[in-house]
């Protein structure tokens, strides 16, 4: 018993981080249509960025944490005009963007091997080893919190629902469409780097995490449904706990348990693909 | 004019002498996984080679090493062994992933030339294909579980935990560890595998709490996962000691798992005080501008001493005379315990001492002194 | 258009230079042929039938992996290796693409992806049969009629099979099924009032093209004599992907000019700038769907046109 409550916890606190990649690829996928596969490498440069500000010149926690999240907001916005904006503008097919980003993806990574190197490196946590999963937790619940009231509540939530409903209509309403893709690809950003910051600690920051948390992100996403915020949330527990808790209860070779979140993930194609959080109508 | 002439004549003489290098091949990964260990060793290759230039080279002829990258991708070494072949190299160095110095040998049975990794550790590279071409001057799986499990005899070790993760020598040395511990007589109670890119090993670790172990053994290689692992361990208040294969005497846990590594014994090729070890550092850094080398940097210095010597005891560059020679060549180098020589007697081809490991452990977060030496 | 002289003289010329070439470049070379069968089928899936899909290369993997598993583990005459290989081939890719056509084309992808990590996964804890981690090494081409083929008479082989891939995608291109793939791809509602099976002509187009990318598979078995879990890795299945692209989606020449480009590219690239031609590849992908959808042999077209 005491296994299974200390397993939740960390079930919980992994769950936790491939919500928030969820969350990040619901934000750029409910306005545009747009599948943003780099959110892996920028949950790496959230982790990188942490080592450089917090381990190397070591700011003050909260100092280096707004900084991180800045820089990420300015890299979201940047990906956004350079990889995006160009093709929507031309009104390029829906893949073009796509494959856009897989190839900023792949810039990304070399980049931060080109300038760190890929020896792995520590990134700090601020309330010490034995909190750490606790502030991982709350961490996420707070961004959670937040874009659900962003959409449910504030007018320009609202203009993002109204986009990712229609986009032709709510041009015609006149909202800014540029903007509103800018900013979510910004808040896209801002959401993986914080998530990249908060699990590097655990699994340190190295120039190969982006790929499986982009993955796992992704699979999250499709359990949950793209329909809804808290959807993003659900699929990335239920993910972690299927996961983890395979590999201490199930009586299968430890290889093979490695297996679960791919076939987790082709059961949820086949049998349920919109997830299983619907929208609200 | 006398200088014109005699300034003609030292060029036409230096081009001359500059031809007639021996040309040895290296094939290293420059950008993929194996990096990490392929940069030190091919510092240690060329700082080695050129000490040996400077004191006149070997049978009077410059060392000239032609690099290769293969990227990291073993289809991509086997090509650039035949590019080496035939660029003329008399010897290929291979210190890069286990499974493209597993694809280059079918290209150095078939072009006859001598080929060495002085790295690797994987068992099956002299198992796999039957290569007299080949030898294997790293620290065999097999060696450094027999080297752990002689200095934890002392503990009486009845069940032990395995834990390794899913790369191919973690699961290589995982393998090995298993055999050598079942050998012993000690029951695995539990193997576990902590696979790339997870976010936490708890659950495999609370497995492992549950059998209940003595001790745990570890033979992974990726560093992250390692991490990932010792936090379990400290997280979950564990008490059982963790030996662990020559992975974790990279320096760079030291940075990356502070905190976690205090007690846990490992074991290492590199006896830092060791007499030629203190030298090797000592002139290094004179060449290097006061970069200290590592343990990793010594294989690639040993590798290529190695390959020189062998050449200079065939008295020629026919690849025959020197993979005979090879073959008698009996080798004191940085690496190993005090006292260790590399050798290959009897027709073997892996060379490191089966008695040459030491066992040392971490106190605090620095790679501590050597508890214990070979195989006794 | 291409007559049969003309496949024969393609054949004879492309197989000539095989003996001029010393072992490493016919290495290079042959790996080349390799990759443009790989990207010739992979166009087709994708530029043409407009499926995203990253089980290409892992069904080049199956079918190394399953001619070597049939001549040397279960012991089975050559011809009959290399059929199993494919009804192998066949048989995986139907099991993947009959319930995808039930999906929207992006599940796909996913489905595909998680194939190509299922099978690494496979590879590595299959024991005695796969090989494990360290694969299959010690094994040789057996003698065709008594004869062993070895160097440029090996690249001779890979050189018909490439062209035979050509010609038979390049046909299937030209016809009815080609059509229908592209109408498919561009409007699946308006092929279907046309009358034509959707989901048929997804299935056909896939299965076809893994078993191509399979019988590629089986050929390069025998170019390192070696097969493991690293070599078909996922990382290839995205190099792919900027292969198509770079070159020119949809069209052969551009598949053919986008393997060439990007398989060579990293050993022109690691003397000069060192090895992170990743990054330049990264870059080029970016700059191509941006500046030229068409890729490289739409640049090519702009500088022919007057």
């Amino acid at each position: 018993m005491r296994d299974f409550l200390e397993l939740s916890i960390s079930a919980a606190a992994s769950g936790c981080i491939y919500g928030l990649i969820a969350l990040a690829y619901l934000l750029m996928i409910r306005p545009t249509g747009i599948i943003n596969f780099a959110v892996g490498e920028w949950a790496m440069v959230g982790a990188f960025g942490g080592f450089l500000l917090l381990g190397r010149i070591e700011l003050p926690y909260p100092v280096g944490m707004a900084a991180v999240l800045g820089i990420m907001l300015l890299v979201g916005w940047a990906t956004e005009r350079i990889a995006v904006r160009p093709l929507v503008e031309r009104g390029a097919p829906l893949l073009a963007p796509i494959l856009a980003l897989l190839g900023m993806l792949v810039v990304f990574r070399e980049s931060i091997s080109l300038g760190f190197g890929p020896d792995p490196h520590q990134v700090p946590e601020p309330f010490g080893f034995e909190h750490q999963k606790t502030y991982m937790i709350v961490a996420t619940l707070i961004v959670f919190a937040g874009v659900w009231l962003f959409f449910e509540r504030t007018t320009t939530g609202k203009a993002f629902e109204a986009v990712s409903l229609n986009r032709k209509a709510a041009a015609l309403m006149g909202i800014n469409l540029p903007q509103v893709t800018a900013f979510s690809f910004a808040g896209g950003a801002g959401i993986a780097g914080l998530a990249g910051l908060l699990v590097a600690p655990n699994i340190s920051a190295h120039y190969l995490m982006g790929v499986p948390l982009a993955i796992q992100g992704f699979t999250a996403l499709v359990i949950g449904g793209v329909g809804r915020v808290e959807g993003a949330l659900l699929g990335g527990l239920l993910l972690a706990f299927a996961e983890q808790l395979t590999v201490r209860y199930a009586p299968l070779p430890a290889g093979y348990a490695q297996g679960v979140p791919l076939l987790l993930l082709m059961l949820f194609l086949l049998v349920r693909p919109t997830g299983l959080l619907r929208a609200r109508a | 004019m006398r200088k014109v002439l005699a300034a003609l004549l030292a060029l036409a003489a230096s081009s001359v002498f500059a031809q007639e290098t021996i040309k040895i091949g290296v094939i290293t990964d420059k950008v993929g996984p194996a990096k990490p260990y392929s940069e030190p060793t091919l510092e240690g290759i060329q700082f080695g080679a050129g000490e040996i230039n400077a004191k006149g080279g070997v049978l009077g002829r410059k060392l000239e090493l032609l690099i290769e990258d293969d990227q990291g991708r073993p289809d991509i070494s086997a090509t650039m062994a035949r590019k080496l072949v035939d660029a003329g190299a008399v010897f290929i160095l291979s210190i890069t992933l286990t499974p493209a110095t597993q694809q280059q040998q079918n290209v150095t049975l078939e072009a006859k030339t001598p080929q060495m990794t002085p790295m690797n550790s994987g068992d099956t590279l002299t198992t796999q294909l039957a290569n007299p071409y080949f030898w294997q001057t790293g620290p065999l799986g097999s060696v450094q579980i027999a080297t752990l499990l002689s200095h934890a005899r002392a503990k009486q070790l009845k069940k032990v935990a395995l834990i390794s993760d899913n790369s191919d020598l973690g699961q290589l040395l995982a393998k090995f560890f298993r055999a050598g511990l079942e050998k012993s007589g000690i029951q695995v109670v539990t193997e576990e595998v902590v696979p790339r890119g997870v976010t936490s090993a708890e659950p495999q670790m609370q497995k492992i709490r549950a059998a209940n172990p003595d001790a745990m053994f570890m033979a992974g290689v990726l560093t992250p996962e390692n991490v990932l692992i010792l936090r379990a361990y400290r997280q979950m208040g564990l008490k059982f000691p963790i030996h662990s294969s020559y992975n974790l005497s990279v320096p760079q846990y030291m940075s990356v798992a502070k905190g976690l590594l205090n007690g846990i014994t490992f074991v290492d090729a590199y006896d830092p005080d060791k007499a030629e070890v203190r030298k090797f550092e000592a002139d290094y850094a004179k060449a290097n501008g006061g970069k200290t080398p590592y343990n990793i940097h010594g294989y690639g210095y040993d590798g290529i001493r190695m390959v020189a010597e062998a050449i200079r005891r065939a008295g020629s560059t026919d690849k025959e005379k020197i993979r005979a020679a090879m073959q008698q060549l009996e080798f004191s180098g940085v690496m190993g315990a005090k006292g260790m020589k590399y050798g290959f007697p009897d027709g073997k081809r892996t060379g490191f001492d089966p008695n040459g490991m030491v066992v040392r452990v971490y106190e605090g977060d620095k790679q501590g002194r050597v508890v214990h030496v070979g195989q006794k | 258009m291409r007559s049969l002289a003309g496949w024969i003289a393609a054949a004879i010329m492309l197989s000539a230079v095989a003996f001029f070439l010393g072992g490493y470049y016919n290495d290079v070379y042959r790996k080349l042929l390799l990759w443009i069968a790989l990207a010739l089928g992979y166009n087709f899936l994708f530029g043409i039938s407009g499926q995203v899909a990253f089980s290409h290369f892992a069904f080049y993997g199956i079918g190394a992996y399953a001619v070597v598993i049939f001549l040397f583990h279960v012991g089975l005459p050559l011809p009959l290796a290399l059929i199993l290989g494919i009804v192998v081939c066949a048989l995986i890719a139907l099991a993947v693409a009959i319930p995808s056509t039930r999906l929207e084309g992006f599940y796909l992808a996913l489905a595909t992806l998680a194939l190509a990590q299922l099978f690494i996964v496979v590879l590595n804890e299959g024991g005695t049969i796969t090989g494990g981690t360290g694969g299959i090494v010690d094994y040789r081409l057996p003698p065709i009629f008594g004869l062993r083929i070895v160097g440029p008479w090996y690249t001779v082989v890979i050189v018909v099979l490439v062209l035979a891939t050509y010609a038979v995608l390049w046909r299937l291109d030209r016809s009815w099924f080609g059509r229908a793939c592209r109408a498919v791809r561009d409007n699946p509602e308006a092929a279907a009032a046309m009358g034509v099976n959707v989901a048929r002509t997804k299935v056909i187009a896939f299965t076809l093209t893994s078993v191509l990318a399979g019988i590629a598979g089986m050929a390069y078995a025998f170019v390192d004599n070696t097969v493991n879990p690293p070599i078909f890795g996922l990382e290839n299945a995205f190099l792919l992907l900027f292969m198509v692209i770079i070159g020119g989606a949809g069209r052969h020449a551009g598949a053919i000019v986008g393997a060439v480009a990007l398989y060579l590219l990293p050993f022109v690239l690691s003397p000069l700038i060192g090895h992170h031609h990743a990054l330049v590849f990264g870059v080029l992908m970016v700059a191509a769907i941006l500046i030229q959808p068409r890729g490289l042999i739409g640049i090519y077209d702009r500088l022919r046109r007057p």
